[in-house]
């Protein structure tokens, strides 16, 4: 936990205690308290982000909701430090993977025991709702590079903390040096179809493209056992072959035989210390949506109006993560989706879609020459 | 529209560039010189269609298309196309083996188009008839209209010519529409690096491809009366809505003292406001209102960490002024989203550019540089087609180097005669 400001501990205290909860559930009255101190915590103790506030005449003082806390930008990140602790109580730095742009984003922390605290629970009720209890463990197949050899990639961090808490002891990391081990998952996953014990794979949807590149090359198909899921999570922009999360889970399912109702979307970003996951496996009847943490909310907003997208309309994912004590906890994203039901939808650029000038963006060709 | 209409469609056309041919190059010419002449009036038939038909499809406010049309097309003359020829081609001569140096063009051209811009879709379907050669072009989806319009004015100012142009629409997702439309003997086309790339992997020699990227400009103004220069950069962002390859998406203003940029900013803003009255800017995507959103955000939030940035913004997504702190070049949302940086001189304004140097179209200067002629040569150095006063972006010659190439000469084989 946090040291130095005894305010901040308590804070982390009482939502470490929400997050530990066996059966921690959606508490607005709590979530709307722990929001409003926090802020006034972050709103003193972050200096750019109380300016951002400020000039935005939201001040602990002026607010009566979490909903007008102002979110702080993704790019941000990428610009400045926003710690809401001192210097040099920096305990880890996450970054972001860089792939969108040059200049890459940090996460500064003091702590990550609300990190840790917060993706367990989830990761849990999303991708393990069948399992008898905590002690009960599986194999994990993980397409993604350890947290030692990446100690800066929060994904790495997550998959870490569950491989230790849930995974059993074949489970492993399977991308070394940049390079998925092909030959070793290959292996790996036929001795799992014999022995007839599920086995989660996860990992980067690009990882699972390159996996699936290998299996079809060869024609290879791995019938994986009744049970076994994916956790596939970050997009493909950037990245020279693109395909649409559909088409995605149709080769997944044609090459593991692994349907797409087992395949779970986690949507997660650097500056956040909670996840949202695809509500399927726990939800199987419904439709699929991302479900967030009891400790987290989600809010659309109409870029052209500032205020909430009505129902099933298009609005920027803003999110507002009480696992976030020492940064700032209201973040818009560079997402666009939509609410659905008790959850929300990130929804991607429009197929087809084509610009109507002859100018080009200035990301786009900064991007071609990075 | 299918492969097999397409093959036949070349075939029309490559029958009606015989007939052409046979004709003297000057009646081609008058034709030709007289379609312009009728875009220009503003009350023909193809301008009003302009106003109506054409910002319906694209979603441009009609009072803003007529005015970039005014401006663009003012120069666009008859007696401007024959000064063309003469500048490229040395005169029709040229064209009808008369010449020392004399010039074809190629049996049939295949246009794609890209974007939605009127006066490129315009010299784009003319610039390959001049050479006699027949033009089959793809519309782009986001405007149907203009290719069209320009191929009726072209057969109401001389029918046989008008056989010369076809106009087909299909998805760019169907490979057999496009490999047929790939088969002419020379292929321009308009798009990303990435689209020229993959039409260049499928157009091999002998064949001809001339592809045109997608740029951006800039301009550069001296801090003196900001109002004016102001005024005039307004004008040319809005135009289009800054989705030209000649519109502006960042200005670099000279002055050692930080503060002119700022007030030059200010001045931007309440033009790009008062236009907005004017020439409302169309209506865009969820994902573009977003993108704006979060460049405004981002630069509050480097204003918020102590840089001395300041944000000016429409209510709404309809305008945004960011004055920044240093002239590194940022991402732009374009949709008249404008960056003010300020810079010490011309060896800061070359540097800031350089990293889109390859990319570079225009700049618009506003009495930048005490010595005009050391500016023009660093900026051509650096790869800029045109280098013009402000207000006067949006309205190329006739005869400008798209691309930094001529107009007429890349669609043509040329001959030198020594009988």
């Amino acid at each position: 936990m946090s040291g130095g400001d005894p305010a901040r501990s308590e804070l982390d205290r009482r939502i470490l205690a929400w997050m530990s909860e066996e059966d921690a559930s959606e508490d607005e009255a709590r979530f709307e308290e722990l929001a409003l101190q926090l802020f006034s915590h972050q709103f003193a103790h972050c200096e750019p982000f109380a300016r951002f506030c400020r000039a935005r005449g939201a001040t602990p003082e002026d607010i009566g909701s979490w909903r007008e806390i102002p979110p702080v930008p993704t790019g941000a990140f990428k610009e400045m430090a926003l710690r809401s602790f001192p210097p040099e109580l920096e305990h880890h730095v996450f970054r972001t993977s860089g792939t969108a742009t040059r200049r890459r984003g940090e996460l500064h922390l003091d702590t990550l025991a609300l990190y840790e605290a917060s993706l367990l629970p989830s990761f849990e009720r999303h991708l393990l709702p069948d399992l008898e209890g905590p002690s009960e463990r599986m194999r994990m197949a993980i397409l993604a590079t350890s947290p030692e050899e990446a100690p800066d990639s929060s994904l790495s961090h997550m998959f870490g903390v569950v491989l230790e808490r849930r995974g059993s002891p074949e489970s492993g990391f399977l991308v070394q040096r940049g390079e998925l081990q092909t030959e070793r998952l290959l292996g790996e996953l036929e001795e799992a179809a014999e022995s007839d014990a599920a086995v989660l794979l996860g990992g980067t949807a690009f990882a699972f493209v390159h996996l699936l590149e290998a299996m079809e090359s060869r024609g290879h198909r791995i019938a994986l056992p009744e049970g076994s899921r994916v956790m596939e999570t970050g997009g493909f922009k950037g990245r020279s072959r693109e395909l649409t999360r559909d088409v995605l889970y149709q080769r997944l399912h044609r090459a593991l035989d692994i349907p797409p109702e087992r395949i779970v979307n986690q949507y997660g970003m650097t500056e956040l210390g909670s996840q949202f996951y695809d509500s399927v496996l726990r939800f199987p009847e419904a439709p699929r949506r991302k479900l967030a943490p009891p400790w987290a909310r989600v809010r659309l907003i109409d870029p052209e109006s500032g205020g909430e997208a009505p129902c099933g309309e298009i609005g920027m994912v803003t999110v507002l993560d009480l696992a976030n004590t020492g940064t700032v906890l209201a973040i818009q994203s560079a997402d666009l989706g939509r609410a659905l039901a008790d959850g929300f939808q990130v929804v991607g650029r429009e197929a087809g879609a084509e610009e109507r000038g002859c100018s080009i963006a200035a990301d786009e060709m900064l991007l071609e020459r990075a | 529209m299918s492969a097999e209409e397409i093959r036949a469609a070349l075939e029309r056309l490559r029958e009606a560039g015989r007939r052409i041919r046979d004709r003297p190059a000057r009646e081609t010419i008058s034709a030709l010189a007289s379609v312009l002449d009728t875009w220009r009036e503003p009350d023909s038939r193809v301008r009003r269609a302009v106003r109506t038909e054409y910002a319906d499809a694209t979603g441009f406010s009609p009072d803003m298309v007529e005015a970039a049309m005014s401006r663009a097309l003012a120069g666009w003359t008859g007696d401007a196309l024959r000064s063309l020829v003469d500048q490229e081609l040395g005169g029709i001569e040229a064209l009808e083996g008369a010449a020392p140096r004399n010039a074809a063009g190629f049996e049939v051209t295949s246009v794609l188009l890209a974007g939605s811009l009127p006066s490129p879709t315009l010299i784009g379907l003319l610039a390959p008839l001049v050479l006699r050669s027949p033009v089959l072009a793809k519309t782009s989806n986001r405007d149907p209209v203009t290719p069209v319009l320009v191929a009726e004015s072209v057969a109401e100012a001389d029918p046989e010519l008008g056989a010369c142009v076809e106009i087909v629409r299909f998805s760019g997702s169907d490979a057999a529409c496009v490999e047929a439309l790939l088969a002419a003997d020379c292929v321009v086309a308009s798009g990303s690096d990435q689209t020229i790339a993959s039409v260049a992997a499928r157009v091999e020699p002998p064949r001809r491809l001339v592809g045109y990227g997608h740029r951006l400009s800039v301009a550069a103004v001296a801090a003196d009366r900001p109002a004016d220069s102001a005024a005039r950069l307004a004008e040319d962002v809005a135009l289009w809505d800054q989705l030209g390859c000649l519109s502006p998406v960042a200005v670099f203003v000279a002055d050692r003292d930080p503060g002119a940029a700022m007030a030059f900013g200010v001045e931007l803003a309440d033009a790009l406001a008062d236009l907005e009255e004017r020439w409302p800017r169309g209506p865009v995507s969820a994902e573009t209102s977003a993108a704006i959103t979060r460049e405004r955000d981002e630069a509050e939030m480097r204003a918020a960490g102590d840089a001395p940035v300041l944000v000016y913004r429409s209510t709404g997504s309809s305008w945004t002024v960011i004055v920044e702190a240093d002239a590194r070049f940022r991402p732009t949302p374009l949709h008249r989203f404008v960056r003010v940086h300020p810079v010490s001189g011309l060896h800061d304004l070359v540097a800031a550019l350089t990293p889109v140097k390859h990319h570079l179209a225009s700049v618009g200067v506003g009495g930048f540089a005490k010595q005009p002629r050391e500016m023009t040569a660093a900026l051509t150095q650096l790869g800029a087609s045109r280098i013009c006063p402000l207000g006067s972006m949006q309205a190329p010659p006739l005869s400008w180097c798209h691309d930094g190439r001529g107009v007429l000469l890349p669609l043509a084989r040329l001959s030198d005669a020594g009988l």
